[in-house]
């Protein structure tokens, strides 16, 4: 196998070197042990070490190879890196100044250190010195074996001296044989390109000239033409016709006040204010500026609902909304009601159907809903839910009441869940009034009733216990069992409903299950306050709803809400089935107990399941999931035949 | 071995500035020192790392040297071990790829030629048969290796292969200009 090298190694039985010997700083400080019978200064390998021809006869080079134990440290290193550099591509240069390249096979140590190198070649050969033109190539040796002697010194680059740099060599090495491109066209045998210079511009150039003013700089003599050139040089005549892509301009005797009424109703709308970034950027709003919003959200085009974080729920967010639940509300936990009165909170609602104050739209949905993750999310997320209820649950009335319902553990007497009937196809505004729109922020769009779902927000009653929950549809992420139902629900279901029997029980159960049917109505207009009422896809960048044990409760305050539709009549599907069952979730739909009866609370207790989980949002915190309608009190889903009287109280029992 | 003339003992560990017989000369930094065979081991460059550059030296080819300073043991005794198959594996490998590389090397061909075989095969495959460069195993280019000397193949890879070394010599004279 190998010479000498391999036999001493093998002989040395040794993974290890013996170098530890080495400790002392100088090698050959007297007494140090030597190497025995190093000296054989008779080695010398004979004749048969012929250099330049192939000779695999490696035998010829071992001369007397000599397995013994060296002692010598300085020899035990020499020895481990001449064993490193097996396999390895070394020099070796000449005594003639000849320089050998090959891969390093072994040496013979013991002797006069003669070199064996597999496939090698001459990269330098002095001898034919004059003749470089007619230097012909020669193949390389298969294995060349040089004579001690003739040895200057060898030179290996990049050696690992370590099993670990050794083994990460192999390993990038094999990674090699792949073939990859650079190593299929073998780019590092071709010349390299000449020697790059840096670009130095030229005297006559301006400095730096601006690129956007290139060639409207004043410097900018030439006061070069295209269209002149082109049709000069090639004679190209432009049939350019601005008429052919535009409107044709009525240019008359009215040119001048028309240009000047257009002129200023453009100035107008440049100069409106807009929450839109992309609108902000181009009117030089600046919007955000401390917020580090990213060059993504700026420049893109991609549209993610401004607002709506979708990375996930964020504590800020949480706390912001909270906030403003404050101060809107108090520290008071506030329930969501679709009567205004606020069943829980006794704040009374004007009968108008306003549960959520339009003033309280503008007030939440305001900035709370940007980047409240909660609301959006629930608004989606009801209106997911929603969707998921099956249509023939929801009739069109275009009501939409939207139950909100602070999850508020905390808040107990707050059985304020409202549920919202949202009728998915109902793209009715039908506003729901809440209180604490806060949730609502943002989502409010009265106009898409369609997209109630989000508004049937199950509350969950603060005593949850009471409350139990048959959605068919089954929110899961509502069912979290910390949902407590705020205040009074209101159900009010309406005779057109068909409420089934089951319905009644459902119906004392927390909507929670509501938002489920809302699904498809529910628009993901979750931006803040740019609610649609069209809106009926839901929010694929939705989040998923996740009960907030510490949500408050919604109550509705005095806030104008959206007119309810001009049938007036609860907006409510008169078919739904049977209430969706949240489990776990304590949300209920129902009147409160403040409930007067002609509280605009309505809704179907069953479409107010169903929806409920979507409906079901909490103003502090974005847990809700997607399709929450939260914050924005136009968007609670109301029905406006709260009438008690129209809608008569079925099986509420509360 | 050759009489050493210089009986100093190179401690482990220090920096030399050698200057060689040959006209070489280099820094380093001693890794050992085998005084049997009157063979210096040197480590140059400073990459941190288990890679790097060493150098073998017959001390008696120095010439000349300096002692630049003394730093600490290179080698990392703790760490030194070898498996052998690992190396053999290595070895393997690097045999393959050595051979590969001299399937591309022209025996008895001039310099010129060789450049022109390595400009072909970045984009073509090619192949030596004695001093006729094969391409694509029908058009073959023999000496002088013009686009004159291209024959054989379909008139398309005929043409190809023309246009090819045309733009290949253009482009070897233009760097050769300019160097």
């Amino acid at each position: 196998m190998y010479l000498a090298l391999y036999n001493w190694l093998k002989g040395a039985a040794a993974v290890e070197m013996s170098l530890q010997q080495g400790s002392q700083p100088k090698f050959y400080a007297n007494g140090v042990g030597r190497r025995r019978a190093e000296r054989e200064g008779g080695a010398r390998l004979d004749n048969k070490l012929q250099s330049g021809k192939s000779n695999s006869n490696r035998s010829s080079a071992v001369v007397g190879a000599k397995v013994g134990v060296y002692e010598s440290p300085s020899r035990d290193r020499l020895v481990y890196l001449l064993t490193c550099l097996i396999g390895h591509p070394v020099e070796v240069h000449l005594k003639n100044g000849c320089i050998c390249s090959g891969t390093y096979y072994t040496t013979n140590v013991e002797k006069e250190f003669a070199i064996v190198l597999k496939m090698a070649r001459m990269t330098k050969d002095v001898s034919f010195r004059g003749q470089k033109a007619e230097t012909l190539s020669k193949a390389p040796s298969k294995s060349l074996i040089i004579p001690g002697k003739e040895v200057v010194q060898v030179i290996a680059k990049d050696v690992s001296v370590t099993m670990d740099g050794i083994n990460h060599e192999l390993q990038c090495e094999k990674q090699q044989e792949l073939m990859i491109d650079s190593f299929i066209s073998q780019s590092r045998h071709v010349e390299v390109e000449r020697e790059l210079e840096p670009w130095v511009p030229d005297e006559d150039d301006r400095q730096c000239p601006e690129l956007e003013n290139i060639f409207d700089g004043p410097w900018n003599s030439r006061g070069w033409d295209q269209f002149e050139t082109n049709e000069m040089l090639f004679g190209v005549k432009s049939t350019f016709d601005e008429e052919l892509y535009t409107t044709k301009l009525k240019r008359g005797p009215d040119m001048r006040e028309l240009e000047k009424e257009a002129t200023r109703i453009a100035r107008e709308i440049e100069g409106e204010d807009t929450q839109d970034l992309h609108l902000a950027e181009e009117r030089g709003i600046h919007l955000h500026e401390n917020l580090d919003i990213d060059e993504e959200t700026r420049f893109s085009s991609v549209y993610r609902g401004i607002g709506i974080d979708d990375s996930g729920y964020d504590e800020t967010e949480d706390i912001m909304l909270d906030s403003h639940n404050n101060e809107t509300f108090g520290a008071t936990s506030v329930s969501y009601t679709i009567e205004p009165e606020d069943l829980t909170h006794g704040k009374s609602n004007e009968g108008a159907r306003v549960l959520s104050s339009s003033s309280l739209d503008e007030a939440q949905c305001s900035q709370s809903c940007t980047g409240a993750d909660c609301d959006t999310g629930s608004c989606e997320y009801a209106r997911q839910l929603a969707s998921e209820i099956p249509l023939k649950s929801l009739s069109t009335s275009g009501c939409e009441s939207r139950i909100q319902e602070n999850l508020h553990g905390e808040h107990e007497g707050n059985d304020s869940v409202k549920e919202f009937v949202e009728e998915r196809t109902v793209e009715e505004a039908q506003l729901l009034t809440r209180e604490d729109s806060q949730s609502l922020n943002g989502k409010k769009d009265g106009s898409d009733k369609g997209a109630l779902s989000p508004n049937a927000t199950a509350y969950a009653p603060s005593n949850a216990s009471s409350k139990s929950y048959e959605k068919t549809s089954s929110c899961a992420e509502l069912s979290e069992g910390s949902l407590s139902v705020k205040g009074a629900r209101e159900v009010q279901p309406l005779n057109s409903r068909g409420r089934p029997g089951s319905s009644t029980s459902s119906n004392s159960d927390c909507v929670g299950a509501v938002s489920v049917s809302n699904g498809p109505g529910l628009s993901p207009s979750s931006s803040v306050g740019s609610l649609s009422s069209e809106k009926s896809t839901l929010n694929p960048h939705a989040k998923e709803f996740k009960l907030n044990p510490n949500a408050k409760s919604f109550t509705p305050s005095q806030t104008p809400v959206r007119p309810p539709s001009p049938d007036g009549s609860f907006y409510f599907q008169p078919n739904v089935p049977s209430l969706p069952h949240m489990h776990g979730m304590p949300m209920g739909i129902g009147i409160g107990p403040s409930f007067t009866g002609h509280q605009p609370v309505i809704f179907n207790p069953q479409v107010a399941a169903l929806q409920t989980p979507q409906a079901y949002f909490h103003p502090g915190g974005p847990q809700y999931g997607q399709n929450m309608l939260l914050g924005h009190p136009r968007q609670v889903l109301y029905m406006p035949s709260y009438q008690p009287q129209e809608m008569p109280y079925k099986g509420r029992e509360f | 071995m050759e009489g050493s003339n210089n009986s100093e003992d190179f401690a482990v560990g220090c920096l030399l500035s050698i200057k060689t017989t040959l006209g070489d000369e280099f820094d380093g930094q001693v890794i050992t020192f085998d005084r049997p065979s009157n063979i210096l081991v040197l480590q140059e460059g400073s990459k941190p790392g288990p890679r790097r550059n060493i150098r073998f030296l017959k001390a008696n080819y120095i010439k000349e040297f300096s002692f630049l300073g003394q730093a600490d043991d290179p080698l990392d005794v703790k760490k030194c071990y070898i498996d052998l198959h690992t190396l053999q594996a290595r070895e393997e490998l690097a045999l393959r790829q050595a051979e590969a590389e001299a399937e591309r090397i022209g025996v008895g061909v001039t310099a010129e030629a060789q450049s022109i075989f390595d400009a072909l095969s970045k984009t073509l495959p090619v192949r030596w048969d004695k001093t006729v460069i094969v391409v694509m195993n029908e058009v073959r280019v023999s000496s002088p290796y013009l686009p004159d000397s291209v024959s054989g193949g379909t008139s398309v890879a005929n043409e190809r292969v023309k246009k090819v070394i045309e733009f290949e010599r253009k482009r070897l004279q233009a760097r050769g200009a300019s160097q």
